[in-house]
């Protein structure tokens, strides 16, 4: 993968020839990069990605690999990196004008763009590269009116531009750039051995474009990414990769050495390495040690050949000389912080923002360190580096986004509900109706008549196996095994801390079968807590989502019985089917699971079905209904009813600090079973006394507050409000609230704050509707 | 004038010390304000350890979000003085901290998120705090980048606004805390590391370091990310679970946003610093580490959770990701003060995500303790034996996001 559309890298804006082995020699750069584009091109088992920048190694060397819109997700075995190496920028006075250019930059302006770039250069520089680039901006025509190289001694390319007429100076560099919009001159100056300017030698040369070419450095943060080490190498002056993880090569400019024969000989072994290393041949291990020593000569070679001048900048004052380029850090900005005792390289860079901006310290990383280094007497080594956090390449919060797949969740009723017109909520994942047509008259259908609400949301799980009932008996703090087949029980399930998790039933249909069912947010954590429990174990107990495949409806009311009759041949009277029970029968045809229970707190079956008939099955019932004026009812009339009943609902009334015994449900809790999940910290609660109690309360101003108001005493919160309707089976406001243990006492005034204002309420400890659940039972 | 412009080092090398009165190890927020308020309250003897720069972990990684619009009585006292500390730090200190009272609003996009916001509200509102349920059409006129409409996956339906909330520049707070105990003569020593923590009959008595032993007869452990790590050094064993918390910047933009936006829902909170770039940052991971190395999965789904709120920033690039480690406790509520039968070993610990908002008053209240050998009130109920008597304080029911 390539971040450029066409392969090649650097040596694609090269004119000057290259003296590169075998067939390249001779030709131009951009002629050898496409030599070598068409023989990769040519090759059919590799696959290319073009324009895709891979932006950041993560854990486990995945890459996230940017193409325009798309992002890849890429996690190789093996990963060889050439990024190659960027030039970067001195520091002078005047070094942001235009006219200002990195060498690399000019040589993608004339041979990818065509441009030339200016009238007459000054090129400065302290690598061998700095004379490449002036050949090419001679090979177009523009004048080369200098060439100041920093080394004290000329490279043998200087001949060549000695030859042509081209001043060239050794051991100098540039002091200033001229000019007030634009660059019209650059000032030069000779440098003694100590890299300080001598006096006097300044000289003035009119150009309207200077070319700042220095030691490369190599772009080596992907390197780091993967757990490599970067280090400022004093030989190359620069920082380089000094060793790197397994399963990553690198090859080529990024190594820090330059050379087109070296890096087609490090890419070479690169790529057979990482071949070897996956077991797809790579060659013999004696072939390989020839090429690995080959590639050490001529690493060794090359670093003898190097003639380096470590070079950020000239020492000098001046309002104009910036080190970060992007966020306007200058040379005098970092003196001052150093002096304030920002001497660290990662407090500096906090402190001045210095190479944290857009280009990511591409430009300013080198000069920053070199200044830094030269301010606090520190070497390049010690000075050390920062951190190169992803991504490489600054990425669009849309590319990473994606298409938006955030998944929404439907029963298989949803369409009977939208043609019903019902106002939709969100609860999870799940669309569930809050409301088909009034709460009074659904609420009235349930309490008189019958109603019906999906409840195909409900978490459904099948616990399986030899040992399901001694797991489910762990799990619950209430009781479990000794539970009949054919029989349900309320369940309520607590973390370790003892706190309410969840609620909902356990159904047992066979010795080594349950069906249990959750709340309808609950169901991923309730899964995922189960397994939890159940990892390693090696028990004999299977946990499976079957929540999708049943659609769910409760039936209830007092006339539901008579609805239901119509549609299944079970015998539903109260002896053959009580409160409580579960059956597998046919209802209209369709093999049925019916839970008798009753959340609202009438006589109700909850029928599960299998999904596709869930529809079917929805018009059966409301067709079977008709003469009892049957009406589907919503959340919100479900809410009423149940909190009429004073059933509470975990998540909504209870919290992470609520425990079953303050949430007064401690029925639910068998501390006389053997150990279960939370027990240590339920009998602690037990022994310390309750601290808090949830309760119901009766509004006695007609205001009914909003849940989650404060109920209030001597102006200090004392608890909360969870819970909080409009009755209309009792025409008064009711509601359940968190309060002190000591108010908790049928009839005690509360008092509760409501948009800042009071309202009294009356503490109830039994449910307002049926609290003998007679009702439910008949 | 000239002082005005003369540079002088914030913090100055001092010599190495083989004994201090108290050593603080930490040399982050918390750290470098008790070691202030310790010299404000005239007990200098005092030098901070900090194992790499100043300002190195959680203080540098976090997201600068101040606020005190908690949920328990307890949380919202305490938070509340430290909104009050930094609204003076820095007249205090003498530096520009950059402190923007921008105001800060938790989304609501479920009825139940509604209602736990009502929670907080009400509970605010009784104890002085400023903030309060607003609806869409209020929220759209603070933020008008927001999006609003139906269609996102989940729509905004309400907001708790704070106004006190905002951001602030934190290296700026670390840097002058460091002044300011520097000024007093207290010692700062970076690149110290504690490696280890010697106790006779009951009561500490050194610092081992990286440098050599400090004898010492106080000793804070103000550290996060390793708060467990350095307690076990007198074998301890806090109740605590330590989980990455991660975070992204992006390139600089124009000023758009001017508050600070939470959606728990959403698991993202965003803000706009005063250099233009995009702060964002999301809940911690889902498995405990303590590697500060940032994944892509955050950054896709913090990505696309960002732009169901903000759309228009769909060609806003990311510059940076980080990772920070956060200390968990089971009631996502710090633990400040004296242990039991240890003598000399202070807390300020298990911080979580929240432990930036907190440095001025944690500082100023744990100098309080060890300058009077008393707990102040404030930070009595966040004591470590909340966890044997089970009396934890009510937080985490509110902290889904605890931005």
């Amino acid at each position: 993968m390539d971040d450029q559309p066409l392969l090649g890298g650097a040596l694609r804006t090269r004119l000057g020839r290259v003296d590169g082995p075998g067939g390249l020699a001779g030709l131009a750069g951009w002629e050898a990069a496409r030599r070598l584009a068409a023989e990769v091109e040519g090759e059919p088992r590799i696959q290319r990605l073009q324009t895709a920048t891979a932006f950041g190694v993560y854990e486990g060397l995945l890459l996230g690999v940017m193409q325009g819109r798309r992002l890849y997700r890429v996690r190789p075995r093996q990963l060889i990196v050439a990024t190659g190496a960027f030039e970067h920028p001195l520091v002078f006075q005047g070094n942001d004008l235009p006219g200002v250019f990195l060498g690399t930059g000019l040589q993608r302006l004339i041979t990818l763009d065509g441009v030339r770039p200016g009238r007459a250069a000054v090129v400065v520089t302290n690598a061998d590269h700095g004379w490449a680039v002036a050949q090419d901006l001679l090979a177009v025509g523009v004048e080369v009116a200098a060439v100041a190289e920093a080394r004290p001694e000329l490279p043998p390319a200087a001949e060549a531009l000695a030859a042509a007429g081209v001043k060239c100076f050794a051991g100098a560099t540039i002091h200033d750039a001229r000019g007030r919009r634009h660059v019209e001159g650059a000032l030069l100056v000779r440098l003694d051995a100590g890299g300080d300017p001598v006096a006097g030698s300044e000289r003035l040369i009119a150009c309207d474009l200077i070319a700042v070419s220095t030691t490369p450095e190599p772009a080596g943060a992907l390197l780091a990414q993967a757990d490599g080490r970067l280090g400022y190498d004093p030989a190359l002056d620069a920082v380089v990769p000094q060793a790197l993880a397994s399963s990553v090569h690198a090859a080529g400019a990024v190594t820090g050495l330059s050379d087109l024969g070296f890096a087609l000989l490090g890419g070479r072994l690169a790529g057979l390495e990482a071949a070897s290393a996956l077991g797809l041949g790579g060659g013999e291990a004696s072939r390989m040690a020839t090429l690995r020593a080959e590639v050490e000569a001529h690493r060794a070679r090359l670093r003898r050949g190097l003639r380096v001048r470590q070079l950020t900048s000239v020492p000098s004052v001046g309002r104009k000389r910036f080190v970060c380029l992007c966020e306007d850090v200058t040379e005098k900005d970092l003196a001052d912080a150093v002096r304030e005792g920002f001497d660290h390289l990662e407090t500096l860079k906090r402190y001045t923002t210095v190479t944290m901006g857009p280009c990511q310290g591409k430009m300013c990383h080198l000069p920053a360190i070199g200044v830094t280094a030269r301010l606090t007497g520190r070497g390049m080594a010690e000075t050390g580096t920062t951190t190169a956090r992803p991504p490489v390449q600054p990425v669009p919060l849309g590319v990473l986004a994606g298409p938006h797949h955030e998944p929404v969740r439907r029963t298989p009723l949803h369409a009977r509900h939208a043609a019903l017109g019902a106002t939709w909520m969100d609860m999870g994942a799940w669309k569930r109706p809050l409301l088909y047509t009034s709460v009074e008259a659904e609420v009235r259908a349930v309490r008189e008549a019958v109603g019906v609400i999906d409840v195909s949301t409900l978490g459904k799980l099948e616990v399986v196996g030899r040992e399901a009932a001694a797991f489910l008996e762990w799990i619950h703090p209430g009781r479990v095994a000794d539970l009949a087949v054919g029989r349900i029980r309320y369940r309520v399930m607590c973390d370790d801390a003892g706190i309410i998790l969840d609620d909902g039933t356990t159904a047992r249909l066979g010795e080594d079968r349950f069906f249990v069912t959750t709340g309808t947010g609950s169901l991923e954590a309730v899964g995922q807590w189960l397994e939890w429990w159940l990892a390693g174990t090696g028990r004999c107990v299977h946990v499976a989502d079957v929540t999708s495949a049943y659609a769910a409806v409760n039936l209830a009311g007092p006339k539901c019985r008579e609805v239901l009759a119509r549609l299944t041949d079970l015998d539903l009277s109260p002896g053959a089917f009580p409160y409580m029970a579960v059956r597998e029968a046919l209802v209209g045809g369709v093999p049925a699971l019916l839970l008798r229970i009753g959340f609202v707190g009438e006589l109700g079956y909850e029928i599960h079905a299998p999904a596709e008939y869930g529809a079917w099955l929805w018009d059966l019932l409301l067709d079977a209904g008709r003469e009892h004026v049957i009406r589907p009812f919503g959340v919100e009339a479900q809410r009423v009813l149940r909190l009429e009943k004073l059933h509470l609902i975990p998540g909504h009334d209870t919290d992470a600090l609520s425990n079953p015994l303050e949430a007064d449900m401690a029925w639910a809790v068998k501390l006389d079973k053997p150990d279960f999940i939370g027990r240590r910290l339920l009998e602690a609660a037990r022994a310390r006394g309750l601290r808090q109690r949830l309760v119901g309360f009766e509004l006695l101003d007609g205001v009914v507050p909003g849940e989650g108001d404060a109920v209030v005493a001597d102006g200090r919160p004392i608890g909360r409000v969870t819970s909080s309707k409009w009755s209309p089976t009792l025409g008064r406001g009711i509601g359940m609230a968190w309060i002190p243990p000591e108010l908790a006492q049928e009839g005690v005034e509360i008092r509760i704050r409501s948009a800042g204002r009071l309202t009294r309420g009356r503490v109830v400890v039994r449910p307002f509707y049926d609290p003998d659940g007679a009702r439910l039972k008949s | 004038m000239w002082q005005l412009f003369r540079k002088t080092p914030m913090w100055r090398p001092r010599p190495f010390r083989d004994r201090y009165d108290v050593v603080i190890i930490g040399g982050g927020v918390h750290g470098l304000a008790t070691a202030y308020y310790l010299g404000r309250a005239g007990v200098r003897d005092v030098c901070v350890l900090e194992k790499s720069y100043l300002g190195s972990g959680a203080s540098g990684r976090n997201t600068a979000i101040i606020r005190s619009n908690y949920r328990t009585p307890e949380g919202v006292s305490f938070y509340d003085e430290s909104v009050k500390l930094y609204e003076r730090l820095a007249a205090d200190l003498g530096y520009n901290l950059l402190f923007s009272q921008q105001g800060h609003l938790t989304l609501a996009h479920t009825d139940s998120a509604i209602n736990g916001l009502r929670v907080r509200a009400e509970v605010n509102q009784l104890m002085g705090v400023e903030s309060r349920l607003i609806w869409p059409e209020e929220i759209q006129r603070l933020v008008p980048a927001l999006d609003l409409s139906p269609r996102p996956r989940y729509p905004v339906l309400a907001a708790l606004y704070h106004p006190p909330g905002g951001i602030i520049r934190h290296d700026a707070v670390v840097w002058a805390y460091a002044r300011g105990a520097d000024r007093m003569g207290i010692a700062i020593h970076p690149f110290t590391e504690a490696v280890g923590i010697g106790t006779s009959n009951g009561q500490v008595t050194s610092v081992l370091t990286s440098r050599g032993e400090i004898r010492a007869g106080v000793v804070v452990n103000a550290t996060a990310g390793f708060c467990s790590t350095v307690a076990k050094m007198v074998g301890l064993h806090l109740p605590i679970v330590t989980h990455p918390l991660q975070a992204f910047v992006t390139e600089p933009l124009k000023p758009f946003l001017d508050k600070v936006i939470v959606s728990a829902t959403l698991h993202v909170y965003v803000s706009q610093t005063d250099r233009g770039e995009l702060v964002i940052g999301s809940e911690i991971d889902p498995y405990s580490s303590y590697s500060s190395r940032s994944t892509l999965p955050f950054l896709e789904a913090t990505a696309a959770h960002t732009l169901e709120l903000f759309p228009c920033l769909r060609r806003v690039r990311v510059l940076r990701q980080w990772a920070g480690i956060c200390d968990m406790t089971p009631d996502y509520s710090p633990i400040l003060g004296e242990v039991p039968g240890l003598k000399g070993f202070i807390l300020d610990v298990g911080w979580g995500t929240y432990g930036f908002k907190a440095g001025p008053v944690a500082g100023k209240r744990i100098a309080e303790l060890i300058a009077t050998g008393r707990t102040p009130e404030l930070i009595k109920p966040f004591s470590l034996t909340r966890f044997y008597d089970d009396t934890l304080v009510g937080e985490k029911a509110a902290a889904a996001v605890s931005h």
